[in-house]
C-alpha cells in the first residue's frame, strides 16, 4: 500500500515535504519523509521487522537424504548468550520437494512442534538443483543466464496459459527453467545484472542471491529453482509460528554453523573449516568473520563414501564403522588414507591460496560434521600438512537447554548454521 | 562480527509472512480505513452541528427581527406609561399643592373686631414658574420649584392701636392654613378719614402664609 500524499513540484526552491507511508509486506513498516525530488528520508518503524536480527529462530534443515524427517533446532538470544532450547528430528512436511513446475501447485502447510515454534524459522534447503559457491561476477552472470540445467523440457508446464504460479508471472511456452529470451526468439538476449548483496533476485526461473567476498572480483552466491523457492516460502503458514524469515541452500547454512564457535570467537573470526558432509567434503576459509574461501574438495565423496571404503576394504558390518574409527581394536588406517590424502592435498592448495591471497596461516582448522574418525584426520593432517585438526563439538558456544540430546550434533550443523544465519546473530 | 555476511537468504522481504494472529498488512489498511471513518464521522457530526447552529441561528435572528418591532412598541409604550405617571405624580403634586383658604377667610370675618375695618386682603403673587425652559421642546409637567411661598397682605382703618392687636392675636390660633406666626407691620400711622369724630388710623400688616409645597 502506498499513498503519496504530496509531489514536490520543485524542488530546487521549495523544500516540499511529501509523506509515503509504505508497508509492502507483513513484515515492513516505513515511511518515506520526502525533502526534496532528489532527497529523501526513510523511516522504519520497530514493528516494520526490517532487517534487525531475530533473538528467537529455529533453524531447519530440509530433505536431507540420510534422514527420515527435518533436523531441527531452535536458538533464543538471553542475556547476551544464545541458548539451544530444542534440537530433534521433526515430521517432514506433507509432500516431497517440487521437482516440477506442475508440482508446486499442491503446496501442503506445515506445522513444527511446540518447541520448535519460535517466531522465524531459517529453512535450509538441500536441492540437487541448488547452488552454493564461490565465484566470479561473469561466471554468476552466466550462470543466472543459463537458466536451470535439468530435463526442463520435461519440467516444464503443459499448459502454456502463462498465467501466474504462486506470483511468477511465467513465459508463455517457455519452460521454467530457459532463459527468458528462449520464448521469443526474435527478442535480443538480455543479459542480467549482479544483484547487490544479499538482494534476492529471480532470474530465468531461479532464485539468486549473492554476496562480494573481499578478495575483489569474487563473490559467493546461491541459487535455487525458483518453485522450489516459492513453495517452501509458503510451507509455513502465515499467523502462526513460525513463519520463513529466511531459505538457504544448505551448503550455505552449513558454512555459518561455525560462527557461535568458541574457536572461531576466539580466532577473531580467522579460521580454516572442512565440513564432512554425507556426499562431500568442503573448505571454508574465514577472516575476520568474513567468509574468504568456500571449496567443494573435487573428486572426493563425503562420510559415506569414507565408511563405504572401511567396510569394503576391512570387511566390517556398516553398523560397526564408527566403532572402528573410534576404537583401537581395528586399525582403520588401510582404508581411511587413501581416502584422507586427497583431501589432504586439496586442502595444502586452500591453504597456499589463503596464505598468499588473504595473508591467512594456520596451524589448525576445525573438523565439522565427522561423526567419527577426527583423530585420524588429524594425525593424517599433522603429517602432511604440519595442521592438526579439531574436532569441536558443533553445539559448542551455546547453552544448551535441559532435555536437549546431543548425541549425535554434528548431524544439526546445517539447522544450526540456518538458524545462526537466519537470526543475524552478533558476536 | 555479525553472521550477516554469511547469510545468503533467497527469500525476498515482500515474500516473508508474519507469524502474529495481528497481520500488520490487513491491520495497517484496516486502521487507516477506520480511521478515515472516524474522521469522516466526525467531520460530519461537525458539519451537522455547523448546520443546525447555522439554522438555529437563523431562527433565532429571524425571530429577533420579528421582536424588535414589538420590542420598540413595549419601549414606546412603557416611556408613554412613565410619562402619564409621571403627569399623575405632578397632578398629585399639584393636588397636593392647592392652597384652600376659603375657609380661614370666612372664620376671618367673625374674627374681625368691630373697630376693625379691613379695606384690603391682598395675596402677593407667587414666584413666576418657568415652565418652559429654554432649549426644551416640551413644556415642563411641574414647576422648577417644589415650595412656593405668598404673603398676606391685610390693610385697613381702625379706631385705636388695640383693635388691630386683637385682630392680630385672633390670627395666632386656628388660622394656620392661612397665615404663620411670622407677620410686619407695614404702617401704623393717622388717616385722613373720619368716624365718629375721630381721626381714625390706617394700618397694613403683612403675614407670611404657610408653604405651599408641590410634594406628597
Amino acid at each position: 500500500m502506498w499513498l503519496n500524499f504530496a509531489k514536490p513540484a520543485s524542488a530546487d526552491i521549495l523544500c516540499l515535504l511529501s509523506f509515503v507511508l509504505g508497508t509492502n509486506c507483513a513484515t515492513q513498516f516505513q515511511v518515506k519523509l520526502q525533502l526534496t525530488s532528489s532527497k529523501s528520508i526513510d523511516i522504519k518503524f520497530p514493528c516494520g521487522g526490517g532487517r534487525k536480527s531475530a533473538a528467537d529462530i529455529t533453524g531447519i534443515e530440509m530433505f536431507a537424504p540420510d534422514c527420515e524427517g527435518c533436523r531441527a533446532v531452535r536458538i533464543v538470544n538471553k542475556k547476551k548468550a544464545w541458548h539451544l532450547v530444542a534440537a530433534d528430528v521433526v515430521k517432514d512436511p506433507d509432500g516431497e520437494l517440487p521437482a516440477r513446475w506442475e508440482d508446486t501447485p499442491r503446496q501442503p502447510s506445515w506445522e513444527l512442534p511446540r518447541p520448535f515454534q519460535a517466531p522465524h524459522a531459517a529453512l535450509a534447503v538441500n536441492s540437487p538443483f541448488g547452488t552454493f559457491s564461490q565465484s566470479t561476477a561473469d561466471a554468476i552472470l552466466q550462470d543466472m543466464s543459463a537458466g536451470l540445467d535439468f530435463a526442463s523440457a520435461s519440467a516444464s508446464p503443459k499448459s502454456d496459459s502463462g498465467g501466474k504460479r504462486f506470483g511468477v508471472r511465467k513465459a508463455q511456452a517457455s519452460p521454467p527453467g530457459a532463459p527468458k529470451h528462449a520464448a521469443k526468439p526474435d527478442a535480443p538476449a538480455r543479459r542480467p545484472s549482479l544483484p547487490a548483496g544479499g538482494e534476492s533476485v529471480s532470474e530465468n526461473g531461479r532464485r539468486f542471491v549473492s554476496r562480494p567476498m573481499p578478495e575483489p572480483g569474487f563473490h559467493l552466491y546461491a541459487s535455487l529453482p525458483e518453485f522450489q523457492t516459492l513453495w517452501v516460502s509458503r510451507l509455513l503458514p502465515e499467523g502462526r509460528r513460525p513463519t520463513a524469515s529466511s531459505i538457504q541452500v544448505a551448503e550455505s547454512a552449513l558454512m555459518a554453523s561455525v560462527f557461535l564457535q568458541p574457536e572461531f570467537r576466539s580466532a577473531d573470526g580467522d579460521a580454516l573449516a572442512i565440513f564432512v558432509r554425507r556426499d562431500a567434503v568442503f573448505f571454508a576459509g574465514y577472516r575476520k568473520g568474513e567468509p574468504v574461501l568456500w571449496l567443494r574438495c573435487p573428486s572426493s565423496g563425503g562420510s559415506a563414501a569414507m565408511k563405504s571404503a572401511i567396510v569394503k576394504t576391512l570387511g566390517v558390518g556398516s553398523d560397526l564403522v564408527d566403532s572402528v574409527l573410534n576404537e583401537s581394536l581395528i586399525d582403520p588406517r588401510p582404508a581411511l588414507e587413501p581416502f584422507v590424502r586427497p583431501i589432504l592435498a586439496q586442502l595444502e592448495l586452500s591453504l597456499a591460496y589463503l596464505a598468499s591471497k588473504h595473508s591467512l596461516k594456520f596451524d589448525h582448522a576445525l573438523l565439522m560434521g565427522l561423526d567419527a574418525g577426527a583423530a585420524h584426520w588429524s594425525t593424517y593432517a599433522e603429517e602432511a600438512l604440519r595442521l592438526r585438526l579439531v574436532a569441536p563439538d558443533p553445539f559448542g558456544g551455546l547453552v544448551v537447554g535441559k532435555g536437549v540430546e546431543s548425541d549425535r550434533a554434528s548431524e544439526y550443523l546445517v539447522a544450526l548454521g540456518a538458524a545462526i544465519a537466519g537470526a543475524e546473530a552478533s558476536q | 562480527m555479525n553472521s550477516s555476511s554469511l547469510h545468503l537468504n533467497l527469500l525476498r522481504p515482500s515474500e516473508r509472512l508474519s507469524s502474529s494472529p495481528v497481520r500488520m498488512r490487513v491491520m495497517l489498511p484496516v486502521g487507516a480505513i477506520l480511521s478515515c471513518i472516524g474522521l469522516l464521522v466526525w467531520w460530519g457530526v461537525l458539519l451537522t452541528q455547523l448546520v443546525m447552529t447555522k439554522a438555529q441561528s437563523a431562527g433565532i435572528e429571524e425571530e429577533l427581527s420579528a421582536k424588535s418591532k414589538e420590542h420598540s412598541e413595549v419601549i414606546r409604550q412603557r416611556d408613554l406609561a412613565r410619562e402619564l405617571k409621571l403627569q399623575l405624580e405632578q397632578l398629585e403634586f399639584y393636588r397636593a399643592g392647592v392652597r384652600s383658604v376659603a375657609e380661614p377667610l370666612a372664620r376671618l370675618a367673625e374674627v374681625v373686631p368691630l373697630r376693625v375695618q379691613l379695606k384690603q386682603l391682598s395675596f402677593t403673587p407667587p414666584p413666576r414658574q418657568v415652565l418652559q425652559p429654554p432649549g426644551m421642546k416640551a413644556p415642563l409637567f411641574g414647576p422648577t420649584e417644589n415650595v412656593e411661598t405668598q404673603k398676606l397682605v391685610m390693610a385697613g382703618l381702625t379706631t385705636k392701636e388695640t383693635p388691630v392687636v386683637s385682630l392680630m392675636e385672633s390670627l395666632e390660633g386656628g388660622f394656620e392654613r392661612l397665615v404663620t406666626h411670622e407677620r410686619k407691620i407695614n404702617s401704623f400711622r393717622q388717616d385722613n378719614a373720619e368716624a365718629e369724630g375721630r381721626k381714625l388710623l390706617s394700618f397694613e400688616v403683612e403675614y407670611t402664609m404657610p408653604e405651599r409645597r408641590f410634594a406628597k
